[in-house]
């Protein structure tokens, strides 16, 4: 093709002068977006052949032009330009990314497609549609961007990440994490790295081209075994060929605040308490603190990347240097260097193309106490801070005997008491070798050998409650090596066979994975330990594709993937996953060609996928365990010194030889629809999903197994649930644009059975709390959502107010008892959105996405242990702060199981919002933001955040409020 | 074009060489300090440690000292701990103790008012069926088949037998608890394979039997008694035949009540077999173990309980150590748990812990049983270990801690004050009496008492001997008329409170469910007596579920 093309423009350029009353037109084309000239934009005579491409700085020059030609203005990814040519001897033209290009290439895993021959339920989100800010954790960047897609916000701790559930995930026990795979190389679902607060931070944000998200199973089957929470498909930048020197600096510096602290009772409310005969007044103190106040300060951070890009005829390499730094409200720290490089090589007239990806990548963290969260809820706010010698004040300066007692929460964060660190070294690399043969171009052989290593190192001191007299410190050295070795390879072949009118793409190969993780600890103190764990798993596969798009109208595509995993037995080692999908193009149907549609495609699919991931690498294999220190050990007897001696113990170990992957299958219908050119497209899909054979840990029963609970496949749980999506291009002016993207997931989940007995009744207690220990406040049970509260039916006063220990007596028979606890709201959401809008005006543009959620429940724990008067008198030794709910309630004790902590906690948050300009200068490019994240949340819930994944709001780093001010440079 | 055909070459030795190589890398076994059952034996030591591990099973909760690698996981480790669930079951469940904590349904046992989904209750069922299967595997790795596969020297293997006989001993004590709670619980051997099959349930008069079969020998089998080395010449810590003569003698003593038969509401017994208790009772008090008189009582609960002279009597011991025996139940939890209150600021100094956890208490009607002014902790019984300063004798709100008197019988320090091995005061070195010879001594004179063989003037001496080691003289001495059934219920409450007895003597004298009040049973504060079935546990509703071959006991 490349050399017709050529050929055709060598005809274009001999021939020309020989025409008379024709004009030559010049001009540069450029990027609207960042005003940088676009190289290679194809610039035709609309309904000729006489055309050319724009040079390295975007410049044209076309000619034999006569007035009323339509020149069109075409490059792939950009929304096509046709001008009237009216004899204008300069012609500059600014081109615009096209969000919903129906022609981009979306990876589908050992393979790529394009939007409209894509049958699955696949969502790609590229760099243009990323949440700005100054985000270290890659999954913040798609938050509330795509259906189906649920990324939590992040706590306030520096370098965490949130989580991300596609579809709500699909299991109970074993992870619910989707499958990264990082420029074709699949991450350790584990995270690859130890010691890490968020494994996936080992990818700078930065540095990420597109998001791709499989969702349904027809889609991510190919992934079998690690596909049942869906598959993230992240590629990194990689510059393109014949690209001029690139030099891009960006910097982020951000300040981040707590958005909110704990509803704790101040100095003056906890004094009122003081006329109650059982309150120590003695102990009180005039000082008026606000310990939450007092350990959350403002934390820095500031990302700098610097990027060099080139691109030549045959290579092309990028590298990119980043340093990130962010601190939490604590004063801990998360640090990044990384150091990201690819390399492109095509060679053999680019049949043959090698590509090199590197990422060295060392995060360090900085941990600090983050008990002192809980305690500074606790502390008697009359104390001050401080002595007057200068030392902190603890409750051991005032409060005799009460080693138990809180520790001042600024001695905590003190890292001469208590410190935590974590450097974590790792390298993630792939080289691709993606081949055409010569005999048959059709014929591709693509070969990707991957590894992701990490080694980790780290320390911990601890010094123990400064109320003890007899703590003892705890220091700890820790150190960690993760490899993940991955080799696969896959033939593809794709062709037009126009004897049946039909494309044909099929690919097949196979691959091997291994992952190897080494633990080792040594901690000192009172009960020694020094132990190294090894842990080393194993996954082989085969795996096919056959793809048939025919007539341009119906689309065919099955998978399949077998899979065997050294986690299972050898009868129920190989695990075999099919999916089939559809698609009808009706917009390609004769009949369709005046319709008001520009787009319509059916879609629907089937797909088998499983689960594999579920802690024990040995679950099918009876190991023994010996004792891990020498406090495990126990008596035979003395020595003839007369001293005991002590010997070690062998534990055998429970399992279940029978123990076999969890399968999911799931079931996806979907539309996609476009208006006016594709300026208006929407989707939606509708899908249903049943995973049987549940990975769950159960109880056995008693006797029959070296345990009480253990790793088997037991029960189901449904769910189903609808995606929309809309994108609209609003406005579409010279000096004003407006698109947005409004996505909403509604969906549901069921547990439906849940034990070896098949037993409707058979419950399991979930969601553990404090107040107590081994309290739980959830519930697994047939019929219900898997976060399904579990609590008594609180009764209110005629005002209103719940009468403590006031219940309703459900079974009626006239006591409460276990049995009139009910289940009862759930903490998963009915329905969760985004919603984005990017705006252009002139040089300014402006972002924001609101994000949020309907239906979820959060059962506030803060409250329901501290908000009661036994919290500040009967402690052991002390006197604490309580929880204000205290105020409402007036309650002695704590009412841990009462729905009345059980809250709604819809909300809207505004996520990100971000203004921008673009200063427009010559050969520079320059852009200075400034971002807002977490801005403000709409919520009823009076607990401390409405977004807590487990609906448990239990001592939570809160979220901050960050703002972010950035520059990006670009030569 | 060459080039080509070599790079194909290349690829595909790449890929042949891979899948060649994949298939084997698929079988892996641990590479860390885990071993599989085939690896495991290799070692000679490794016999001796699993039969730790029974032993271990009673006094630890997992492999990682104190907590850490739970052998269960159904409940907070520390908690699911066998000594410390056995004691709660044993002990809440009475007018001994009260426990003020809100952990899950923690008080409905002092309360009587549990119900099969009571935690406490199940952990603990899993707990005793865990150590059974436990003591199942440990058999079947040591038959004589297996020793003779491996290779075993002989000497080793008549070590291996007396182990056996010891891990099948430890297996009836396990039995005869879960009889004692549960009545039919799930039963299981060696015989039985592991893994997701459903055991059978045993009835309490059957499992009563195998208990005796085993210990004695039915055809064909040998009993464990006669490989079990002899009475009090065995290894500190470890089980000998003065163990196993005391478990015979509980079973028997107990017959009426673990062959009879319950409803929801009465309670039919089974055949008296004190005749056969006298006997293994008079084993035991003939091994040699004694109690000397000039070591006061407290002395037996102590840091040093092994080694300062109180150890003479003991029978059978469960041994802790503040360093290397942690666990969070246990001794730790019976010498942490009923501290609080004033007893909190002499928590290091008298009670060698660094600080109490503010739990149990006992009730009015245990103070009552001791004479003199014990409210002014004046008692001329040197038992009466009660803490009243600070604290109401009566116990107004379950959740106070200073309501109800406080018991200091454990204590982590020793005979000179000293504070126990493990300096932080977390853990202790106390080890925990299971079997003494001051039970034998009662239990003799119950057997008498009941008119059942046993002579009144050699029991007024052997509770004589208990008197004047609880009186410092003999002016608590009693007479042989003294004794009758109320007289020994009473004096067993003196002498064996908090060493886990109670809830099954108070059964035995059809005490513990009818017949009787104290504060908080039947959920009141005045407390209520309640209904018979309760002398049984229920089996978990957990267990039921899973377990279609389990049949609930009467009345819940």
């Amino acid at each position: 093709m490349k050399t017709v093309f050529s050929a055709l423009m060598l005809c274009i350029l001999l021939v020309p002068a020989a025409l008379l009353g024709q004009s030559t037109v010049k001009g540069t084309v450029t990027d609207q977006a960042n005003e940088m000239p676009l190289p290679g934009v194809n610039v035709l005579i609309k309904g000729t052949t006489t055309g050319t491409s724009t040079d390295f700085d975007g410049n044209y020059t076309l000619n034999n032009v006569n007035n009323g030609d339509v020149i069109v203005f075409s490059y792939l990814g950009f929304v096509s330009q046709e001008i009237v040519f009216e004899g204008q001897s300069t012609l500059n033209v600014a081109m615009r990314e096209d969000a919903a290009q129906l022609e981009e290439i979306v990876l589908i895993g050992y393979g790529a497609t394009t939007k409209q021959d894509a049958t699955g339920a696949v969502e790609k989100v590229g760099a243009e549609e990323f949440n700005k800010g100054a985000i270290v954790a890659p999954q913040q960047l798609i938050a509330g961007k795509a259906a189906g897609v649920n990324v939590t916000a992040p706590s306030g701790a520096a370098g965490d990440g949130g989580s991300i559930r596609i579809r709500g995930g699909a299991s109970l026990s074993a992870t619910n994490d989707p499958l990264i795979v990082i420029d074709g190389l699949p991450i350790d679902q584990r995270g690859g790295s130890q010691g890490s607060r968020n494994a996936l931070n080992a990818i700078n944000p930065e540095d990420i081209e597109d998001f791709v998200v499989l969702k349904d199973a027809s889609a991510t089957a190919i992934y079998g075994s690690r596909a049942s929470n869906g598959v993230v498909l992240i590629t990194t930048k990689k510059g393109s060929a014949n690209q001029p020197l690139k030099l891009e600096y960006g910097l982020q510096v951000s300040t981040r605040r707590v958005a909110n602290t704990l509803n704790v009772l101040t100095a003056d409310e906890y004094r009122s308490f003081a006329d109650d005969p059982r309150f120590d007044t003695s102990t009180l103190g005039d000082a008026s603190t606000d310990w939450q106040d007092e350990v959350f300060t403002t934390g820095i951070g500031a990302i700098h990347n610097l990027t060099v890009s080139k691109g030549y005829e045959n290579t092309n390499f990028r590298v990119n240097f980043n340093y990130a730094s962010q601190e939490g409200p604590l004063q801990d720290l998360y640090e990044r260097v990384a150091f990201n490089t690819s390399f492109v090589q095509r060679a053999l007239d680019d049949d043959l193309k090698l590509t090199l990806v590197a990422k060295l990548i060392q995060d360090s963290f900085d941990y600090v106490n983050e008990g002192a969260i809980g305690q500074a809820a606790r502390f008697d706010p009359t104390q001050p801070v401080r002595n007057p010698d200068g030392s902190f004040r603890q409750y051991s300066d005032f409060a005799d005997n009460a080693p138990l007692a809180p520790a001042n929460p600024l001695w905590q964060l003190d890292r001469n008491n208590w410190n935590s660190d974590q450097t974590v070294q790792r390298v993630i690399s792939n080289f691709n070798l993606d081949y055409k043969f010569w005999f048959l171009k059709d014929l591709r052989f693509v070969l990707n050998a991957g590894i992701d290593y990490a080694e980790n190192k780290g320390s911990r001191f601890d010094r123990g409650n400064p109320n003890n007299p007899d703590a003892v410190i705890t220091p700890e050295t820790s150190r960690g090596l993760n490899r993940n070795t991955n080799l696969d390879f896959y033939f593809n072949y794709k062709s037009d066979v126009e004897s049946i009118n039909t494309v044909v793409d099929i690919t097949a190969g196979h691959a091997f994975q291994e992952f190897y993780i080494e633990s080792y600890v040594n901690r000192g103190g009172n009960s020694p330990l020094e132990d190294t764990d090894i842990n080393r798993n194993a996954l082989e596969s085969y795996f096919a594709r056959a793809s048939f798009d025919i007539d341009n109208r119906f689309l065919i595509s099955g998978i399949w993937r077998a899979d065997g995993s050294s986690r299972f037995g050898d009868g129920n080692r190989w695990g075999y996953f099919p999916g089939v999908s559809v698609g009808w193009k009706i917009m390609n149907e004769s009949w369709m060609e005046d319709s008001a549609f520009s787009n319509l495609k059916l879609r629907g699919g089937w797909g088998v996928t499983g689960q594999q991931e579920i802690g024990p690498n040995y679950g099918f294999l009876g190991v023994y365990t010996p004792s891990r220190n020498a406090a495990a050990n126990i008596q035979f007897g003395f020595d003839p010194a007369g001293n005991p001696v002590f010997i070690p113990t062998l534990r055998p170990e429970g399992f279940d030889e029978n123990l076999k992957w969890e399968e999911t299958t799931q079931y996806n219908l979907a539309l996609d629809v476009g208006f006016f050119n594709n300026r208006l497209t929407a989707s939606v899909d509708a899908y249903y999903r049943e995973t049987d054979d549940l990975l769950s840990f159960v109880p056995v029963p008693a006797g029959a197994n070296l345990t009480d609970l253990l790793f088997t496949n037991v029960g189901s749980v449904t769910s189903r649930g609808i995606e929309f999506a809309v994108n609209g291009v609003i406005f579409e002016e010279e000096n004003f644009n407006w698109n947005a993207n409004f996505n909403i997931t509604f969906q549901d989940y069921e547990v439906t059975n849940l034990s070896l007995s098949n037993d409707p009744d058979f419950t399991v207690p979930t969601g553990g709390i404090s107040g107590g220990v081994g309290n739980q406040i959830q519930i697994l049970k047939p019929g219900f959502d898997p976060t399904t509260f579990f609590v008594f039916r609180q009764v209110y006063d005629p005002q209103g107010n719940p009468i403590e220990g006031a219940y309703v007596d459900v079974n009626g028979d006239n006591q409460i008892t276990e049995e009139d606890r009910q289940a009862y709201k759930k903490a998963n959401p009915d329905a969760f959105f985004g919603f984005t809008n990017n705006l252009n005006y002139k040089a300014f543009d402006l972002n924001f996405t609101f994000r949020g959620a309907i239906g979820n429940y959060v059962y506030n724990n803060n409250a329901s242990d501290t908000g009661n008067f036994n919290s500040i008198f009967n402690q052991p030794g002390y006197q604490a702060n309580a929880h204000a709910d205290i105020l409402n309630t007036g309650f002695e004790g704590q009412e841990l199981f009462s729905d009345y902590y059980v809250q709604n906690a819809d909300f809207v948050r505004l996520d990100n919002i971000s203004l921008g300009y673009t200063v427009p200068m010559e050969n520079v490019g320059l852009r200075v933001s400034l971002t807002a994240t977490n801005l403000f949340v709409i919520t009823d819930f009076d607990g401390l955040d409405p977004e807590l994944g487990g609906g448990i709001q239990n001592n939570f780093y809160p979220r901050t409020r960050d703002i972010v001010l950035g520059i990006n440079l670009t030569f | 074009m060459m080039k080509r055909i070599l790079m194909m070459c290349l690829a595909a030795s790449v890929g042949f060489a891979v899948l060649q190589s994949c298939e084997d890398r698929l079988d892996l076994t641990p590479e860390d300090e885990r071993l599989t059952a085939d690896s495991a034996f290799d070692d000679p030591d490794s016999y001796e440690q699993f039969l730790a591990k029974i032993y271990a099973g009673i006094s630890l909760s997992g492999q990682e000292g104190p907590a850490g690698q739970p052998d269960l996981a159904g409940l907070d480790e520390g908690f699911s701990n066998y000594l410390r669930l056995y004691w709660k079951m044993q002990e809440l469940t009475t007018d001994e103790a009260i426990i003020g904590w809100n952990d899950g349904t923690i008080q409905d046992l002092h309360g009587q008012v549990w119900t099969s989904g009571n935690e406490f209750i199940r952990t603990m069922y899993s707990r005793l069926l865990y150590q059974v299967a436990l003591t199942n595997e440990f058999l079947r790795q040591t038959t004589d088949a297996k020793l003779s596969e491996r290779g075993v020297e002989p000497e080793l293997r008549d070590e291996i037998q007396v182990f056996r006989a010891e891990a099948r001993f430890m297996r009836a004590l396990t039995y005869w608890h879960a009889m004692d709670l549960f009545a039919n619980p799930p039963f299981v051997t060696e015989d039985d394979p592991i893994g997701a099959f459903l055991p059978p349930q045993i009835a309490r008069a059957d499992l009563f039997e195998w208990i005796e079969g085993e210990a004695l020998g039915v055809e064909g089998k040998p009993g464990f008694i006669e490989d079990m080395a002899p009475a009090g010449a065995h290894v500190y810590g470890r089980a000998d035949q003065g163990a196993a003569w005391m478990l015979m003698a509980k079973l028997y003593l107990n017959a009426e009540v673990y062959t009879g038969t319950m409803t929801q509401s009465s309670f039919t017994p089974g055949p008296a077999r004190y005749a056969d208790a006298l006997t293994y009772v008079n084993n035991v008090i003939n091994a040699g173990y004694s109690v000397n008189t000039n070591i006061p009582y407290s002395h037996s609960f102590l840091a040093d309980n092994d080694s300062n002279g109180a150890q003479s009597e003991v029978i059978f011991t469960i041994p802790f150590d503040g360093l290397r025996t942690q666990a969070f139940g246990g001794m730790t939890f019976l010498t942490h748990a009923p501290v609080g209150g004033s007893m909190n600021n002499v928590a290091t100094s008298f009670f060698g812990i660094n600080g109490g956890w503010f739990g149990v208490r006992t009730t009015p009607t245990f103070v009552d049983k001791f004479p003199g002014d014990v409210d002014n902790g004046n008692s001329p019984d040197g038992r009466a270990l009660i803490w009243v300063d600070g604290q109401e004798k009566d116990i107004n709100t379950v959740g106070t801690f200073t309501d109800g008197y406080g018991i200091f019988k454990y204590r982590n320090v020793d005979v000179n004050g000293n504070q126990g091995s493990d300096t932080t005061g977390d853990h202790t070195d106390i080890d925990f009496p299971m079997f003494r010879l001051a039970d034998a001594y009662l239990m003799y004179a119950e057997i008498a008492a009941r008119g059942a063989g046993a002579d009144a003037g050699t029991a007024a001496n052997y509770i004589n001997i208990l008197r004047q080691r609880a009186y410092g003289d003999t002016s608590g001495n009693i007479s042989a008329s003294d004794i009758d059934l109320d007289f020994i219920i009473d004096e067993r409450a003196r002498e064996l409170y908090w060493e886990g007895h109670r809830r099954t003597d108070l059964i035995r004298f059809n005490q513990f469910s009818e017949n009787s009040v104290w504060q908080w049973k039947g959920g009141v504060q005045p407390g209520n007596a309640t209904q018979v079935f309760r002398n049984i546990m229920p089996i978990p509703e957990t267990d039921l579920s899973l377990n279609t071959n389990l049949e609930q006991n009467p009345g819940y």
